[in-house]
C-alpha cells in the first residue's frame, strides 16, 4: 500500500503552497520528504491526511482517498507537528480516547506506550511531558492502529540521540515488515541514514524523487544534492 | 465516536469543575435571595428561588464552546479527525455527548434549586408549594436551558474556533450585546434574541424585562436557536482547511 501523490496544487489564498507536485512513496520502503521550511512538505502530508483540501490533483493511500478509508487509522498512522494534546489529560487516556474513535481493541494503548518507551510515563497527565516525551506520545498514537502507511512530520523533533537512534531502528523496522514509511524533516544527516527514497521539494515544487544513492547515499553528498536542488546554492 | 467523546470529558478535571460551579451558583443565589428579605409565604418568591436552577446555563453554554474551540486551543483536533475524517459525525457526536452532559448538569442543577429552597423555607416557616405544576415548569425550564445552551456552545466553538475569542463573543453578549440591540429593537422584537428567550423558558428575567415570551415559546425559540448553531457548525466544519 503506497502513498501516491498526483499532480498537486494547493492554494491559500493568493499564496500557492504546493504546484503539480507528483511523486510515489513505495511500500517497504523508507521515504524522506525533504525541503527548507515553508517548502509544502507539511502541506502535502495535510491534504494526504484529508486534514486539507487540495485545489487541484490528489493524494491517495493504497489507491483512495484518506477519506475514503473504512478504518483510516488502522491503514494509516500520521504523526504532524501542530498535534497536540490536552495538558490535563494522562498519556494512556488520550490514547484511550483515540483507540474508542478508531475501532482499536484497548489492549494496544499498553502495547504501543510500551513500544516508544512511556510505560512507565502512561499514568502522568501530558503537562509534565518533556518534548521528547510528547513526541514518543505522538508516535504512539501513530502506531495504534498497527498501520500499514505511516506518515511522519519531523518524528526526531526534541529526542536526544540515544532517543533518535532508537527511532532510526524503528522505522527501519516497520518498513522492514513492508510498510510504508514517510518521513518530512530538513534533517539531512537523519535522513541520509534512514531513507531509501527521497523526495525532495522546494517552494511548493517537486526537484527531485527518486532513491537516496542516486544523488548519493552519505550526509555531506544528500546536503550538498539538497543545497543545489533547492537553489539555497545559486 | 460517542464513547471517544465521553473518555475525553471524563479524563480531564476541568469540564466536572467547570460543571460543579453550577450547583454552587445555585445555593448562593436562593441564599442571597432570602438573606435580602425574599419573603417565603409568597408563591412569587417561591418561583424565583427555583428558577436560579436556569443559572447553570451559562456554565453549560461555556462547556459546549470548549467540547470544539478547545481542541482547536490544544491542537487536538488535528487527532480527532484522523479518527473520523467524516468531520459531521465528529460534531454529531460532540452534539449528542455536550447535549446530555449539559442536561444532566441542569437536571443536577434543578435538583439543588428544589433542595436549597425547601431547607430555606423549613428553616423560615414558609409551606414550599410543590403541587402546582409551576414548581415543575421553572425546574424544568432551568433544564431545558442548560440543554440548548450546551448545544450552542458546541456550535459557537465551530464557528468561532478561537476559544478566548468563543467565550468572549458569548459572554459579550449575554452581558451587553443583546441589551443593547434588544433596546434598538424594542421590546416587541427584543423577546425573540436567545437570552430573552431563555428568560421567559427558565423564568430568571435577570434584566428585570416584563415583555417575554410565554415560556413554552421563549423554549421553541432557544431550541429553534441551538437547532441554527449545530447546524451551521456542521456545514462549515465540513468545509475548512485544518491547518
Amino acid at each position: 500500500m503506497e502513498l501516491e501523490v498526483r499532480e498537486l496544487t494547493k492554494e491559500f489564498g493568493p499564496v500557492t503552497a504546493v504546484r503539480d507536485v507528483s511523486f510515489t512513496a513505495p511500500a517497504g520502503q523508507v521515504t524522506g520528504l525533504l525541503g527548507p521550511n515553508g517548502s509544502g512538505k507539511t502541506t502535502t502530508l495535510r491534504v494526504a491526511l484529508g486534514l486539507v483540501r487540495a485545489s487541484s490533483g490528489a493524494a491517495l493511500i493504497g489507491g483512495v482517498p484518506y477519506q475514503s478509508l473504512a478504518r483510516p487509522r488502522r491503514t494509516v498512522g500520521a504523526m504532524l507537528e501542530a498535534t497536540g494534546f490536552h495538558p490535563g489529560r494522562r498519556a494512556r487516556d488520550h490514547l484511550r480516547v483515540l483507540a474508542a474513535a478508531a475501532g482499536v481493541p484497548g489492549r494496544r494503548v499498553d502495547e504501543v506506550l510500551g513500544q516508544v518507551g512511556l510505560a512507565e510515563a502512561a499514568g502522568r497527565r501530558v503537562r509534565g511531558f518533556s518534548l521528547g516525551m510528547r513526541q514518543r506520545l505522538g508516535l504512539a498514537a501513530a502506531l495504534l492502529g498497527d498501520p500499514r502507511v505511516l506518515l511522519l512530520d519531523e518524528p526526531a523533533n526534541g529526542l536526544d540521540p540515544a532517543g533518535i537512534a532508537w527511532l532510526r531502528g524503528l522505522l527501519r523496522e516497520q518498513a522492514g515488515q513492508g510498510r510504508t514509511v514517510v518521513v518530512a524533516s530538513h534533517v539531512l544527516g537523519e535522513v541520509a541514514q534512514t531513507a531509501d527514497h527521497v523526495v525532495i521539494i522546494s517552494a511548493g515544487r517537486l526537484r527531485f524523487t527518486g532513491p537516496l544513492r542516486e544523488i548519493g547515499g552519505t550526509s555531506s553528498a544528500l546536503e550538498s544534492a539538497f543545497l543545489k536542488l533547492t537553489g539555497a546554492l545559486a | 465516536m460517542i464513547r471517544s467523546e465521553f473518555r475525553k470529558i471524563t479524563s480531564i478535571r476541568s469540564p466536572w469543575l467547570l460543571l460543579a460551579a453550577g450547583p454552587l451558583i445555585v445555593v448562593a443565589g436562593v441564599t442571597g435571595l432570602i438573606q435580602s428579605g425574599g419573603n417565603v409565604h409568597d408563591p412569587a418568591v417561591q418561583r424565583q428561588a427555583l428558577a436560579h436552577a436556569g443559572l447553570a446555563a451559562l456554565l453549560t453554554l461555556i462547556f459546549g464552546i470548549v467540547a470544539v474551540a478547545g481542541e482547536y486551543r490544544h491542537g487536538s483536533i488535528t487527532d480527532t479527525y484522523l479518527s473520523c475524517p467524516d468531520r459531521g459525525r465528529v460534531i454529531t457526536a460532540k452534539l449528542a455527548v455536550y447535549g446530555l452532559v449539559g442536561a444532566a448538569a441542569g437536571l443536577v442543577s434543578s435538583a439543588v434549586a428544589l433542595a436549597v429552597t425547601a431547607v430555606w423555607w423549613a428553616a423560615k416557616g414558609g409551606s414550599l408549594q410543590l403541587s402546582g405544576t409551576d414548581t415543575w415548569l421553572t425546574l424544568g425550564g432551568g433544564l431545558a436551558a442548560c440543554f440548548a445552551f450546551s448545544i450552542i456552545g458546541v456550535g459557537l466553538g465551530a464557528l468561532i474556533r478561537n476559544l478566548a475569542g468563543a467565550v468572549a463573543v458569548a459572554l459579550a453578549w449575554i452581558a451587553l450585546i443583546e441589551g443593547i440591540v434588544g433596546q434598538l429593537a424594542g421590546s416587541g422584537l427584543a423577546r425573540w434574541l436567545p437570552f430573552y428567550a431563555s428568560e421567559a423558558l427558565d423564568r430568571t428575567n435577570i434584566g428585570g424585562t416584563t415583555r417575554l415570551l410565554p415560556q413554552w415559546a421563549g423554549g421553541l425559540v432557544l431550541l429553534g436557536y441551538a437547532a441554527v448553531f449545530a447546524g451551521a457548525a456542521v456545514a462549515i466544519t465540513l468545509r475548512r482547511d485544518v491547518t
